[in-house]
């Protein structure tokens, strides 16, 4: 049987949702209104998304991005609109439109007046040596296990690719306790914004700026990756190879919109780099060349979150404006001044020029340029901000409770404080979703700097830490002073102690390692790191020998090789006799390549000096 | 175990509720949340099959676009393992190649 409705929504990501948000809400209700979604859970990307979005209050900036999903979700459904998850258009065509319901096993038919394709986009991927080896994920793979299924699939990882996706990812798998190894970087510069960037870099993850990787190590899964420089046209350079001990790589290399549904309908598709491939042709209202098929989100173009959720407002209304036939322009004109606000800044210049050959034009600049030069008076308690691109966000002017922060009029302008108002309260840096701003107070012995905090553990009053700077390097010893616990919006503010002279430098801390049971002296392997990996099921000498390096050091395992093998029989349950020794490798005392070199230009003077003879 | 025990923004349900089901005839125990790739990796499975040249295939992009994670279930092959939650007692074999159909 063919069910018959009036909009058929494919996609229950952020751009699905407000479309079925705006249609619904027209229509006085959503029961002739189907949001169609392959995921198991709605939401789309959503779900995975831990960190603060940009943006403004309207389209929810400060707020998680699981958080948003949800809030978007209950909506839909408060309207009555229909969510049929873990169900798949498998086809569409001139009579009908077929959906696989996974859950029951059935293949579904629908008629729709009107069609919102949102179909998002899927991450590229990447040609490498042994690219297939499991261990070898899409970054967003990354996310959606630890964030969605709290799962982490490795302890130490490589991010391929520096854009907001590759920072984001290296963020939180650092969040959920993962080492992150590098983040690799083809291009000479980090594609994502600077202050994802630099939360991450004052934590001491690396940034490899011209580097690509060769190789992912492994037979049955990743045990490494080659990197190595490139040259100005993107060739790796011969004898710049450097191998990294990671067990997961994450490519997050650029997303390419999901097309396969919307060109069944007949729409144009056409080639646009700048939106990140094959995208189907539409105007300003979200249409395609069909006219009652309307696009909206990553499918129409790789951009964000909440352009996307703008995108999906402008196609429903059109949609249900047509349906109602009573005007929504008022709204439409609206949505379309937010996405004009947006996309002013030098971040969206690819997607303003990919536009622009679809003849839909959008301005840039008009927000404010300058950084602010001055850092406020010495000895007050006072916020600090270190947002030095325009990017389309504004919680800062928005949270402050004296009005003390503004953005220059355009969502895209550098904020600046005036440090009349400010009254050191703090709120701003736990709104800021870039993390961008901290507390500083220079005092007559020491310094105050104020972090804004989301790991683990909360660090306590007094704890002695060691004082990082922007890059993540050790300046000097320092404490804790207090911690303003935020509960709600999980960004705590950590005040550190620091010496006079360096509130300027210090931006993060770690730390000092606790006196440790140390067992390879050599590679500093700690019992609790190798029982740590046996639990994660590496349970073979040889490939805890490869995985964590024990053994390997400049002794060659003869001090920890038995502490080893016994930590090994405990933890497996077996006796030592019974684990494979693993292979005792030459040299075995570090040997100058001097040596070598010697005895086999002895050899080959000898056996030239034969064959003079 | 991979699963995570703590996070700083996220809450990690403590939830001691278990699904068994099997992994080539192996017993594997996942919450009532998990895919199927989830509880695989949670137990330190991160191979789910061969290619029919017999390269190791696993979990590559998680939304169910890339294939990589085919796994044959209750002798059904092609099934995603991404996408698809995990039901007591089901039985999840690696699958080479395209999989042989059930007709």
């Amino acid at each position: 049987m063919v069910r018959h409705i009036k909009a058929l929504i494919v996609g229950s990501g952020p751009a699905g949702l407000t479309g079925a948000i705006a249609i619904a809400e027209t229509l006085g209700g959503g029961k002739d209104v189907i949001i169609v979604d392959e995921g198991i859970e709605p939401g789309g990307q959503l779900p995975k998304q831990t960190h603060k979005f940009f943006g403004h209050e309207g389209f929810y900036a400060s707020v998680r991005g699981f958080e948003i999903g949800n809030l978007l979700v209950k909506k839909v459904k408060s309207l009555g609109v229909e969510i049929i998850q873990q169900a798949t258009v498998t086809g569409i065509y001139e009579d009908v439109i077929t959906v696989y319901d996974r859950v029951n096993n059935i293949v579904n038919e629908y008629l729709a007046d009107y069609l919102l394709i949102a179909t998002g986009a899927t991450e590229k991927f990447l040609a490498f040596k042994n690219n297939t080896l499991p261990g070898v994920y899409g970054a967003g793979a990354v996310q959606t296990l630890m964030n969605q299924y709290k799962v982490l699939p490795g302890q130490s990882f490589l991010i391929i690719g520096a854009g907001n996706i590759g920072l984001i990812v290296a963020y939180q798998l650092v969040q959920a306790g993962a080492v992150v190894k590098a983040i690799v970087e083809a291009s000479s510069k980090v594609g994502g914004y600077a202050v994802h960037a630099n939360k991450i870099k004052r934590l001491g993850v690396p940034i490899l700026l011209k580097h690509t990787i060769l190789e992912a190590i492994g037979s049955d899964k990743v045990r490494g990756a080659v990197v190595a420089e490139v040259d100005d046209a993107f060739r790796p350079i011969v004898g710049t190879e450097k191998e990294f001990v990671v067990d997961s790589i994450c490519l997050a290399v650029g997303l390419q919109p999901n097309v396969e549904l919307v060109a069944q309908t007949g729409a144009k598709l056409v080639y646009m780099p700048e939106l990140g491939g094959h995208i189907p042709w539409r105007d300003e209202n979200m249409r395609t060349t069909v006219q009652n098929v309307f696009v909206a989100g990553d499918l129409s173009g790789i951009e964000e979150a909440t352009t996307a959720m703008i995108e999906g407002y402008i196609a429903g209304y059109n949609i249900a404006q047509e349906i109602t036939g009573k005007s929504q322009e008022e709204k439409i004109q609206k949505m379309k001044d937010e996405l004009s606000e947006f996309r002013r800044g030098p971040f969206s210049k690819k997607v303003r020029d990919g536009l622009k050959k679809l003849n839909i034009y959008f301005p840039a600049g008009g927000y404010r340029e300058e950084l602010q030069n001055n850092y406020g008076p010495k000895g007050k308690l006072r916020a600090v901000i270190e947002c030095p691109q325009p990017i389309p966000c504004n919680p800062c002017e928005t949270s402050c409770p004296t009005g003390a922060i503004n953005v220059g009029g355009n969502i895209n302008g550098i904020p600046h404080i005036d440090y009349e108002k400010c009254i050191g309260c703090g709120v701003c840096v736990t709104k800021c979703p870039g993390l961008a701003i901290f507390m500083v107070q220079e005092n007559e012995n020491y310094s105050i700097v104020g972090i804004p905090y989301e790991l683990l553990p909360i660090p306590s009053k007094g704890d002695k830490v060691k004082l990082l700077d922007r890059e993540g390097k050790y300046v000097a010893d320092g404490e804790i002073d207090h911690v303003i616990p935020n509960n709600k919006g999980k960004t705590h503010i950590v005040y550190l102690k620091v010496p006079k002279g360096l509130e300027e430098n210090v931006r993060s801390f770690s730390y000092f390692k606790k006196p440790e049971a140390f067992v390879c002296r050599c590679e500093e392997l700690t019992r609790e790191e190798i029982e740590r990996t046996i639990d994660m099921g590496i349970t073979d000498y040889e490939e805890l020998r490869r995985v964590l390096r024990i053994g390997m050091g400049p002794c060659g395992g003869k001090t920890c090789r038995n502490l080893t093998l016994q930590i090994l029989a405990e933890k497996t349950g077996s006796t030592i006799s019974d684990i494979e020794l693993g292979a005792y490798r030459p040299p075995t005392i570090p040997t100058p390549f001097e040596a070598v070199v010697k005895s086999v230009g002895e050899r080959m003077e000898r056996l030239e000096g034969k064959s003079d003879e | 175990m991979r699963r995570l025990k703590e996070h700083p923004i996220l809450s990690v349900s403590t939830d001691s509720l278990q699904l068994v089901f099997y992994f080539e005839g192996t017993q594997v125990c996942g919450t009532p949340n998990d895919t199927i790739a989830s509880a695989l990796i949670a137990n330190g499975i991160d191979v789910f099959g061969f290619t029919e040249h017999n390269h190791p295939r696993g979990f590559f992009c998680a939304i169910g676009k890339c294939s990589a994670c085919l796994v044959e279930v209750d002798g059904v092959p092609n099934v995603r393992a991404c996408i698809t939650p995990i039901r007591e007692g089901m039985n999840v074999k690696m699958q080479s190649g395209r999989g042989k159909p059930k007709w």
